[in-house]
């Protein structure tokens, strides 16, 4: 019992530090990020589930929304990557500006083929 | 043009009247040619050896006033020709030559099975010798006894010989599906001649049958031959023997649409031929002797048994036989069919998968007394087929009541698509086919032929547009912190 409450301590305490060196280095830009990809994985599982668990039927509308979620996070995502400050030897020459002006023309498009999808 | 110049006035008037005779005589030659009680022409070729012509004449003459042109031909005669040019020369041949041996060159098995596909109609009748007839009968799927095998019977007692058979039709022993051709037949038939039996062919169906108690046997051996015939043959439990109900002496074949393959193909109405032909043991049955020649029957009344003579019904038989065999009853025809969706009036070029058909048809009979085409609605067992290699909807098409002749159905075209056909396949014994099909494709719905906006969907479109929003927002909020950022930058 004692190893195992005393390793529990210990990860209880190693995600309490992930937690506080997330919220005290973390740029408020990159949380704000980081909170828009949450909302998308609740929307992604919350309509796969619904397809899996209730119905699959117009399949379209399914591939629609569920894709919309999933690209609109790989995007979001790769802008995440692209404007935080620790990657900045990665992508010399891709400035911020440029990030997030990609980001909004694969989210155009990418918005442009779901509604085509949804029916 | 001299000689014409100077005809006078009453020649001219002469000529005109002339003229006028000769239109009319015309007018009534082609209203002659409609004349008659067939469906399919007047003209009839019977082979007959012209000195037995009196021995048929009150069938003949029963033919002629029906409207029918006889023309009777020996079976040697060269002419007048069964074909010439290709095209039959008569609409409709009866065989009565049938204890003939030889014949004329173009009689043989062959032209008559040509005539067939001609849409000749044909009343065959078997001698008790062998002759191109016997051998044609097994390609009719007819199997024959032994030659010279009659049939008799020594049931009822009758002073006749026992190869004169008075037989009665029975009504009940034609099934409902099937023509009855004899159904106006109340008296008894007299029949001398061959019997058959009838394998399963469909296109064959028997028309009378021999009495239960009759068989066929060779009489002229002495008499203890057939004794010793029938008790071995009863040892044998009947096996190989010629015997009982189950044989025929008329039987009636009808041909496939398209002279035989019965895959007429997409054929329109009224452009395929189909001909009739009827077997028969033996062409007494159309004698004047056994027409005249009376049943006498013993009936059991209150004083004991008396003989009560009744006329034959053989005159009736002969003309209903040979009424079936011209194509007078039992003559349909498929006269228009249309199909559209549910709620439309015109057929569309394509129906789209899970759309409701409406596939009407309009069947009509030939009445021979009137000669006119009338709209029937007595088909209780028509069907239609959707079919795309195999039927995949296969559904009653039942009359339509207060319109006559009119037959509809409704169905649901298969959620697959591909070129489907409307099949209309009815083959009744004695009815003449009717086949019909029809090509329409079915395609799937168009891109925007879906159903939108479904209530199941609804998690999928919020899910979609709270995406869209999410990001325009996101989008939003990040310049406006960009911004930000970069007057704080200025002010530092």
């Amino acid at each position: 019992m004692a190893p195992k409450s005393a390793s529990s301590i210990k990860s209880t305490s190693a995600v309490q530090t992930l937690f506080d060196a997330y919220t005290s280095q973390t740029s408020s830009r990159l949380k704000f990020i980081d909170a828009f990809l949450v909302f998308l994985i609740l929307s992604g599982v919350l309509q796969f589930s619904y397809c899996v668990l209730v119905t699959n039927f117009p399949f379209n509308a399914f591939l629609g929304g569920f894709s919309s979620t999933v690209g609109q996070f790989v995007l979001t995502a790769s802008l995440r990557s692209q404007v935080n400050p620790e990657n900045k030897g990665v992508y010399k020459e891709v400035s911020r500006e440029r990030a997030f002006a990609d980001f909004v023309f694969g989210s155009i498009v990418l918005h442009f083929f779901v509604y085509n999808f949804l029916g | 043009m001299r000689a014409t110049r100077s005809l006078s006035g009453t020649t001219v008037s002469s000529i005109f009247t002339l003229l006028l005779v000769l239109c009319i005589t015309l007018a009534f030659g082609s209203s002659a040619t409609a004349k008659s009680a067939s469906s399919t022409g007047d003209s009839v070729l019977v082979i007959l050896d012209s000195a037995k012509k009196v021995d048929y004449s009150i069938f003949l003459q029963g033919l002629e006033a029906k409207g029918y042109t006889v023309t009777v031909r020996s079976p040697r005669d060269e002419s007048p020709l069964l074909i010439e040019d290709g095209l039959p020369n008569f609409s409709h041949v009866v065989f009565l030559a049938s204890d003939t041996k030889n014949f004329a060159k173009d009689i043989s098995p062959q032209t008559l099975v040509e005539l067939l596909t001609l849409g000749t109609n044909l009343v065959l009748t078997l001698g008790l010798k062998q002759n191109l007839l016997t051998s044609l009968a097994p390609e009719f799927s007819l199997l024959l006894p032994p030659p010279a095998t009659p049939l008799v019977s020594f049931f009822p007692e009758r002073s006749d010989s026992p190869s004169v058979i008075p037989i009665a039709f029975d009504t009940k022993s034609v099934p409902n599906d099937t023509f009855s051709v004899l159904s106006q037949v109340e008296n008894k038939i007299w029949f001398s001649g061959t019997p058959f039996a009838l394998s399963a062919n469909p296109l064959l169906f028997p028309i009378l049958h021999a009495p239960a108690e009759s068989f066929a046997a060779d009489l002229s051996d002495s008499p203890g031959l057939v004794a010793d015939a029938l008790a071995d043959a009863a040892e044998k439990g009947g096996e190989g023997f010629w015997a009982g109900s189950t044989l025929s002496v008329v039987a009636g074949f009808q041909t496939l649409i398209g002279g035989g393959t019965g895959h007429g193909n997409d054929a329109g109405p009224g452009e395929d031929k189909q001909s009739r032909v009827v077997w028969v043991g033996g062409p007494s049955l159309f004698s004047d002797e056994f027409a005249t020649k009376k049943v006498v029957e013993k009936v059991e009344t209150e004083r004991g048994k008396s003989v009560v003579e009744k006329p034959s019904g053989n005159e009736q038989a002969a003309m209903d036989i040979a009424g079936w065999a011209f194509q007078e009853h039992g003559v349909l025809r498929i006269d228009e069919v249309k199909h559209h969706k549910v709620n439309q009036t015109d057929a569309p070029e394509t129906y789209t998968t899970n759309d409701e058909i409406v596939y009407t048809v309009k069947i009509s009979s030939f009445n021979p007394t009137t000669g006119k085409w009338e709209r029937y609605s007595d088909l209780k067992d028509l069907q239609l087929e959707f079919t795309m290699l195999d039927p995949h909807v296969r559904t009653a098409l039942p009359a339509v009541r207060g319109q006559k002749g009119v037959y509809s159905t409704t169905f649901r075209a298969p959620d697959r698509h591909g070129v489907f056909k409307f099949v209309i396949n009815y083959k009744r014994k004695g009815f003449s086919h009717l086949l019909h099909t029809l090509i329409v494709p079915v395609v799937p719905p168009r891109h925007d032929g879906y159903p939108r906006f479904l209530s199941a969907a609804w998690p999928y479109y919020i899910g979609a547009i709270s995406t869209s929003v999410g990001f325009l927002l996101f989008s939003a909020i990040y310049l406006a912190g960009e911004v930000k950022e970069e007057k704080k930058s200025k002010k530092e």
